[in-house]
Formats: structure tokens, sequence, C-alpha cells
């Protein structure tokens, strides 16, 4: 798996669209700090077993629909992981 | 008035002692507010493409459905899927988006700057990555805008930043509404007007400033909370399902699926609330502080509580009229969404928590602290002349106070008092605040309003309230508007005089009539028109000499005399208004076609009742554009300038004059010093041969000073102006009104215009608003200013400006306060619409030019709303700088 960051942990509170807050320890990290030992994956589509990628920053939702892979998709009825989180 | 050579300051009276002197002393926020504030003034404006996402996910897949069904669709699947966020010690919850400062591209309504800049994004995204973190901290300058490109930001416009990851997406979505957006087929069919052409010009000698159609379709209006104060969600759908199942069938079929439609957005918007009651209880579970968990768990039972059923509190109905204003801001690029008179409309629920002792005045403080901080983080995502040149980055929600009831006596009450006081604790730009004066009005609430302003907020303005039902009786009295109902206005936007109507609130068996507005955006139409740019292709034939592009035909005048002038140029400003009007019907014509508002809808009486959205004319009161113009006191300075210098006393001639002003009267340009006020500008080797015109220029009467010579073409002016906007018609077949206001276009529009006459040199910023003087020329005391700027009757006109700049010392103490009372009094009781303040030293403004950064919380007024400084353009921060100081009142 690539290397994850902040912005794709479920503790990861966004502010802008530099930094955020941590969920568990209220401090300020920025989106693109590494994951931490309690880091969790947030629902995102390039974490989602119906997106593949296509180009840089773009992709297909089950083949057809324009999506790409940093949308958080917590509200996504379809979404479904890959692999074991 | 005397100019300082050192400092470049204009002051009336006395030169202030050496030493910058501090406003007032303000409150203490609360922790809690004071904390969000921290947090808000570290934090950058922040695009994010979820919403669109979804939305133009939604709407591709209803291809073939009925327009508004597929609106509903597409707004609910936005509404449902955006993330929750729910911010550590916060008690109002829900945002525009998932940033504290967030916004997002509406392509539907305008895509074409993000194809034109695709390529430019791209190389942004390449290069931005290159600098470094280091780089990042001097981003300080700016305030919240990100103003250039850094790792993995891209800066949009200096002003917004976008993820690189996010930018990609935002071009493929964009590509999808190409030709199919509001912008796109207005565009398309507005070409069909004769004369289009014309328009195209004025678009580029920037004549007029901005479509409204597609850039701000709505706005400049007062929301109406009453629907779901009373019925609540779950309410609202049982009342369209009943409409709907009457009508499905008769004819008027746009009523069926404009219920169905309203029907389906409530159930996005109920999601959308749970949405983020869910988060709150993640949050709560996650949570080791025992008070912090229990205000999320409590923040839960309160959305989801609201996500069906009317408020039982004032926490709670503060949280929803909160949220309803979020969900309207949601469905359109919108600026100036009023609250309204928000203190009286929420009095019935805070009164009785305060009988029940549910709430206390302490904590009411801090809700209302609370709510500020919301209001503070409103982003719009508009076009960029428009984000930047027109509105300075603000969003103008103006929350109204004191007016009358329905019944005519004072509406002023102690919660507005509190919402005065957390005016003063947590001051911030938003909401602005504005005192609807009536001589009812209690002493002690106007003195509470003058400690505000006194500190230095720039708010609450003060609007005089018989003036504005004098105009709303005038123009929609054909729609039924009487006395008792115009009492119910308020101010929607920056100041424009907005409609409203008396709401039944039920409440314990008993029965509170609260204001709320009725009406659609009150100021969409011909905006703005840059009157001294008009003068000046008025003198050169319709030709505009900066750019050498022809504007308007020849107007066949030899200019021999004043009144040819004067002929001239009413005849050019009218053909503008003639173009521009229908142009602007087809623009709003193609939103409402595609776009159509259903939250917004949903509020006005009587859009539910009627079964019509507002672009249907559901709404109550619906005669609401209007042209607007800026630059006015340059234009009446120019005229008188012309008609003394050339036709009285024929000291020069019209061609002398124009060699004069194509010369800029032997100086530099604006754009070559970089300062874009008069007093700093530098000659250049050709200045002798202009020295003596520019003088006489200068000399001229100047309007603000009580001259008779000089006011008579100013009511000349007013009395035409305000009559001639009833000739055009709006796309709902009701006769406009004139609007004026300059919001901040007096920079940009001053930027592209030549000297003027009146010794203004070319690219300067124009004065402020439209009945304050041309700073530093009122030269005769404030007194003299409010003759001149009431010698035409205000209540013609939606609404007029005057901005004036006084020093602290001036109204320091209680002493101070009364005096200051006075001061305004005088102001309204001669007619005067509205008058607004800066209470600050002119020297401390100098030096947060300087040096930005030590200067982050500090405030001014502009022309209409409240702007931290450091997020000022350098024109606008020159032009506040200009202004007269008065040392002495
Ligand atoms: S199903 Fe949802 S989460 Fe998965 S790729 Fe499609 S949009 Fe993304």
């Amino acid at each position: 798996m690539s290397f994850q960051s902040c912005k794709d942990c479920r503790y990861f509170l966004p502010v802008d669209v530099f930094y955020g807050l941590c969920k568990r320890s209220k401090n300020k990290i920025t989106q693109d700090d590494p994951f931490c030992d309690q880091a969790e994956k947030i629902a995102k589509c390039k974490f989602c077993l119906n997106y593949s990628a296509e180009r840089d920053f773009l992709g297909k939702c089950k083949g057809t629909t324009l999506a790409y892979p940093d949308m958080v998709a917590v509200q996504c009825a379809d979404f479904g992981w890959i692999e074991a989180n | 008035m005397i100019k300082t050579e050192s400092s470049h300051i204009n002051y009336y009276g006395h030169q202030p002692g050496s030493q910058v002197e501090n406003r007032e002393q303000k409150k203490q926020i609360t922790q809690r507010a004071g904390a969000a504030r921290e947090l808000y003034f570290e934090t950058k404006s922040s695009v994010s493409m979820e919403f669109p996402y979804w939305y133009t996910r939604r709407w591709e897949e209803l291809e073939g459905e009925i327009p508004v069904i597929r609106r509903a669709e597409a707004l609910k699947s936005g509404f449902s899927h955006l993330t929750p966020v729910i911010y550590p010690g916060e008690l109002l919850a829900m945002s525009k988006s998932s940033y504290l400062r967030g916004s997002y591209p509406m392509p539907w309504l305008s895509e074409a700057f993000f194809m034109a800049a695709e390529d430019k994004l791209y190389k942004e995204a390449q290069e931005s990555g290159k600098l470094t973190a280091d780089q990042f901290t001097t981003m300080g300058k700016g305030g919240g805008n990100v103003t250039r490109s850094i790792g993995n930001v891209i800066s949009i416009a200096g002003k917004f930043g976008l993820r690189v990851e996010e930018m990609p997406v935002m071009i493929e979505i964009a590509k999808k509404w190409k030709d199919r957006s509001v912008d796109d087929v207005g565009h398309k069919y507005e070409q069909l007007v004769p004369g289009y052409s014309e328009k195209e010009a004025l678009m580029r000698s920037v004549i007029c400033m901005f479509d409204s159609g597609y850039t701000l379709p709505q706005g400049r209006e007062v929301i109406n909370y009453y629907y779901p104060l009373q019925f609540g969600f779950d309410g609202l759908i049982r009342r369209c399902r009943t409409r709907m199942e009457e009508v499905a069938g008769y004819p008027e079929m746009d009523r069926l699926y404009y219920y169905r439609a309203t029907m389906i957005l409530i159930e996005g918007l109920q999601q959308w609330i749970r949405n983020h009651a869910e988060e709150a209880r993640f949050m709560a579970s996650i949570e080791t502080d025992v008070p912090q968990m229990k205000e999320y768990e409590e923040m839960a039972e309160r959305l989801d509580w609201l996500a069906s059923n009317p408020p039982r509190s004032f926490h709670e109905s503060l949280q929803m009229i909160w949220l309803l204003h979020v969900a309207v801001l949601n469905e359109d690029a919108i600026s100036g969404l009023s609250p309204g008179r928000v203190g009286q409309v929420l009095f019935p629920f805070w009164q009785r928590d305060i009988l029940k002792k549910v709430i206390t005045r302490e904590q009411t403080l801090e809700l209302l602290e609370c709510m500020r901080m919301k209001f503070t983080a409103i982003d719009c995502f508009a076009s960029m002349g428009v984000v930047g040149g027109v509105l300075s980055g603000n969003t103008f929600n103006n929350l109204c106070l004191g007016g009358l009831k329905k019944d005519g006596t004072s509406a002023a009450n102690e919660l507005e008092m509190l919402i005065l006081e957390a005016g003063i604790s947590c001051d911030t730009p938003q909401p602005t605040l504005s005192v609807l004066y009536d001589e009812k009005l209690p002493e002690e609430f106007l003195l509470k309003g003058v400690e505000c302003t006194k500190i230095g907020t720039g708010y609450p303005a003060w609007i005089n309230n018989q003036v504005a039902m004098e105009f709303l009786m005038a123009n929609y009295g054909h729609e039924g508007m009487n006395l008792e109902e115009a009492r119910a206005w308020s101010i929607g936007g920056c100041l424009e005089t907005s409609p409203g109507s008396w709401m039944p609130l039920e409440l314990d068996g008993e029965i509170h009539w609260i204001p709320g507005g009725s009406a659609p955006a009150t100021s969409v139409g011909v905006h703005f028109l840059s009157l001294p740019k008009i003068l000046e292709v008025t003198l050169f034939d319709g030709m505009d000499m900066r750019s050498g592009e022809r504007i308007f035909p020849a107007h066949g005048y030899k200019l021999d005399t004043y009144d040819e002038l004067w002929n001239a140029f009413r005849d050019y400003f009218r053909r503008a208004c003639h173009v521009l009007t229908l142009t602007n019907n087809i623009q709003h014509d193609a939103w409402r076609k595609i776009s159509p508002s259903l939250v917004n809808s949903m509020l006005k009486p009587d859009c539910l009742e009627q079964g019509k959205d507002i672009g249907q004319m559901g709404c109550r009161y619906n005669a609401t554009f209007n042209i607007e113009s800026c630059g006015t006191a340059n234009l009446i300075n120019s005229l008188a300038s012309l008609k003394k210098n050339v036709f009285t006393d024929k000291t020069y001639s019209l061609n002398e004059y124009r060699e004069a002003i194509l010369a800029n009267f032997g100086y530099h340009s604006a754009q070559e010093t970089g300062s874009y006020s008069l007093i700093d500008q530098i000659p250049n080797d050709g200045y002798d041969r202009w020295k003596k015109i520019h003088r006489i220029s200068l000399d001229a009467p100047k309007f603000g000073n009580d001259d008779p010579f000089v006011d008579e073409i100013m009511k000349a002016w007013e009395t035409w102006f305000c009559t001639m906007t009833h000739d055009f018609r709006s796309l709902y077949n009701e006769p406009m009104y004139a609007c004026q206001i300059s919001v901040s276009t007096h920079g940009p529009m001053g930027a592209v215009t030549l000297a003027g006459a009146d010794g203004r040199l070319g690219g300067t910023t124009f004065s402020d608003g439209s009945v304050s003087a041309y700073p530093g020329t009122d030269r005769n005391g404030p007194y003299a200013l409010f003759n001149s700027a009431t010698c035409w009757n205000h209540a013609t006109s939606q609404n007029s400006q005057l901005n004036m700049k006084i020093h602290p010392s001036v109204v320091k103490g209680r002493e101070g306060s009364r005096k200051f009372l006075d001061l305004i009094r005088s102001y309204l009781r001669k007619g005067g619409f509205h008058v607004q303040f800066n209470i600050v030293d002119s020297r401390m403004l100098k030096a947060a030019q300087a040096e930005p950064d030590k200067y982050r919380s500090l405030l001014v007024r502009v022309a209409g709303f409240t702007q931290y400084w450091v997020e000022l353009g350098k024109q606008i921060q020159d032009e506040v700088i200009a202004r007269t100081e008065y040392e002495e009142v």
C-alpha cells in the first residue's frame, strides 16, 4: 500500500487545505504528516473495491463514473473496502 | 483640512497628538469563542470538491428528468454526501463544507474560469511542490487568503486553497458543465439582444462590473426562518405532501413538481443533519474529557431532534437558523444572505428559556459569540472579479436590530442588547450589525449601539427606519405592501432595503409575530455602473481612451453648453442601462430554468402556499431588480468643475480639459506609484504644463461642503437617476429602482478610469458609497456634509451610503458617546438613509499596511461591511486611509 498521511485517517479533523487536528490527541497536524501508530484508514474512493485508477488523481467508480481517489466516502452507500482494514 | 505631508492623511480639525490613539477598550471574549477565533485566525480559505462532485454525478444520472426534480435530486445528493465535521468546543455545528472556512465551486452556474485556467492550474500543481515549508510561513500577509501555491496546495486567484489531489476532478467536473451552465446558456441567448456588442464593450471597459445572473444569482436579501422554526422538517414534508395531492393532475402542473422537488430536497437536508449527529456521537465515543463528551452527546441529540422537529429551546432555535443559513448558502453562489432581525425572531424562545431558567444571560452571550464565529467563517466561491473586486472576500450577512413591531411600537429587546454585547466582546466581521433607527427606540438601546460602534468594529451601521419604509411602500405598494408589513423590513446584504413579512410563530399557545424576508434577491440587475467612466466616455464622444475602443456611437452633441454635456451623459447612461437590463434578464432566466432556488424558496413566503419557487414569482414581493451606481461624488465633482471652469468662468476649454485628462494632469499613473489614493501620487516631468488646470480643478466646488452650486448638480442627478430606473423592466416585468452602494467596486473601477475634471488622477480609487465626500474634500465639517448628503430624497432610492472616519479621542467616554449619538441622530433626522463609521487613528492603518502580520485582528469598515484589514486589496486600503479623518465633531 502506498504512503499514507493524516488526511487518510479517520481521526483527522480537517481545518483547512494545509492542516487539521487529531481527533484523539487534539494536536495540530498537517494533512501530509505520515500515519502515526494509532491511525486508522478512513473510507475513501482509493480504498474502495469499486474504484479503478486511470491517471493521477482521477479514476472511475464501477468502471463507468468519474471518481477521484481522495474523496472521503463515509457517506457513500456503495463503498466497500479493498482489503481488511 | 490639513494635509500632513509626512504621513499623507486628510484631517478635518486639528491634527491628532503625536501618539497613535488606540480604540476604546474592548470587552473580553469568552474562553470558548476566543479559542474558536484563534483557530479561525490560523485557518486559510479552502475549497473542496465533494459537493460539486455528487451534485454533478446525480445531475448526469437524471438526464431527461423534469428540471426542478433533477435540481432537487442533485442538491439532495450534494448535501447527503458532505463529510460531517464537528470541532471541539463548538456549541453550534455544521458548515458549508468539511473545512472551517470552506466553500466550493458551482460549475452549474459558471465553469468558464476553470476551463480557461486549466493549463495554468496544472502548471501550478507542478510548481507548488517545489516550494519549501519555510516559504509557507511567509503567508501571513493576506490573513486567511491562500495568496500563492505551495506544497500540495494550489492557490486559486490568490484567495482560495485547493488540494492538488482535487484539482484534476475540478477540471473534469467543470468540463461536464460546458455549454450547460447558467453562464454559457445565458450567454448564448443574451447575444440575441439587438446591440449586444455594446454590452461586451461595456464589460471590457469596466463601465459595468459584473453579471449577476451567474455570479451571485441570490443574496442581498433577508432569509426567513419561520417555517422550519414552526413546523420542523417533518412538518414541512407533510405540508408538501398534502399540497402535492391537492394539485396533482390539475392545471398549473408545475406546482406538482415543485412540491415533489421540495420534499426530495428536505430529505437531503435531513440526511445532512443526521450525518452530523452521527459524527457528534463518534466524537463523543473517542473523547476522554467528560464535559466535552457530554457536549458532543447533547449536540448529537439536538441535531437528531432538529432533523425532524421544530426547536424546543433557544439553543436549538439558534442551531436551526444556523443550519438553514448554511443550507441556503450551499445551493447557490450567494453574497449578502442576511439573517435579518434574529434577536426578534428568536426572542420568544429565549424569553421562555430565561423564565424557566433553562439558560442564563452569560450562557446566551457565549452562544451568541459562537454564532458570530460561525458567520465569520462563511466564504463564497464566486468568480474572481466578484470575490476580490466587489466583495473584498466578505459575504455580507447583515443582522439587523431595532426597528418597529407589527403594531408600530419599538421592536428593540433584551436579546438584541446581548447581540450587541457579543458584537463588542467578539469583534469579528460577521454577522455585521445594523440598527434600524427609529425615534421610538429607547435611549439605552441606542447607547449600547454607540458603545459597539465606538470600539472600531465598524458596526452597527445606522439606518433610517422611516426612510426605508417609505421606499418599500412606494416600490412594493402595488404588490400589497402596507404600512404594517413595511415595518417587517430588514437590510439584505450590506445595505439593500428588503421587504419582509410578519409570520405568526406559535409557542405554548401564544402567537408571536416575527419578521422575516419575503422577497428574492433585492440586488440583481445592472451591476455596477461607473459614473465617472461614463462621463469620461461622454467627453471623448463614445471612446474609451484607455483602450482605444469605441463603447457607444458618437453622441452627436457639440458639448457647447453644460446642458448639452448633461444630456449627452444621460443619453449614454440610459443606453448602458437598456442593453444591460435586457441581457441580465436573459441570464436570470437561464438561472431560474437551470438552477432554480429550492432551499431559499422553501423558506420564503408564499412559495410553499403557491407551489412556486422564487424564479416563478412565488415570493410575496417580486419587484426586486435594480440598477447600481458607483463613483457618485467623483461624477458630481467633475460636473461641477466643468460647469464652473468651462461653461461659466470659461477659464479652460473642453479640449484643454481633454488634453489634461489624457496627460493625467502631469502625474505618473497610479499603477506606477503603487498607490491608489490621490495624495500619494507623484508628478512627472510634464507636470508644470498641467499644474494650473489641475489646481483649478481641485479648487472647484466639491460635494460635501453645503455648497448650493454643487449640491444642485447632485440633486439633479439623483432626481433623474432615481426616476429613470423605473423605465426599465425586470425579468418579472416589474419596474427597477436605483441602488447606490459601492461595496469595493470603487477600487477596480477607479483603476481603469482616466483622470477626472474634479482633479482626481487616473487609476486612483473613486470615492466610496454614494453620499460620501471624496477623501479630503469635505472641508466644512460633518454638519455641512450632512446637508449636502441630504439635498435629495433618500426614500426614492433603495439606499444611499455615507462613510465617516472619526479619531477615537473624539468619541471617548460617556460624554463622547452622547455626542456621537447626537451626531448620528442629526444626520438621520435630516432624512439621511445610512451612516457608518471607522473609529480609528489613520496612522494605525498606515502602520498596518507596512506590517500586516502585527495587525491580524484589525477591523475596518469599508462600504457596507467590516473586514480584516489584512484581507483587503491595496486599492481599498489606500482609499480607507485617505478618507477625511474627523478630529472634532
Ligand atoms: S462506490 Fe463510492 S467510495 Fe467506491 S469508488 Fe464509487 S464513489 Fe468512491
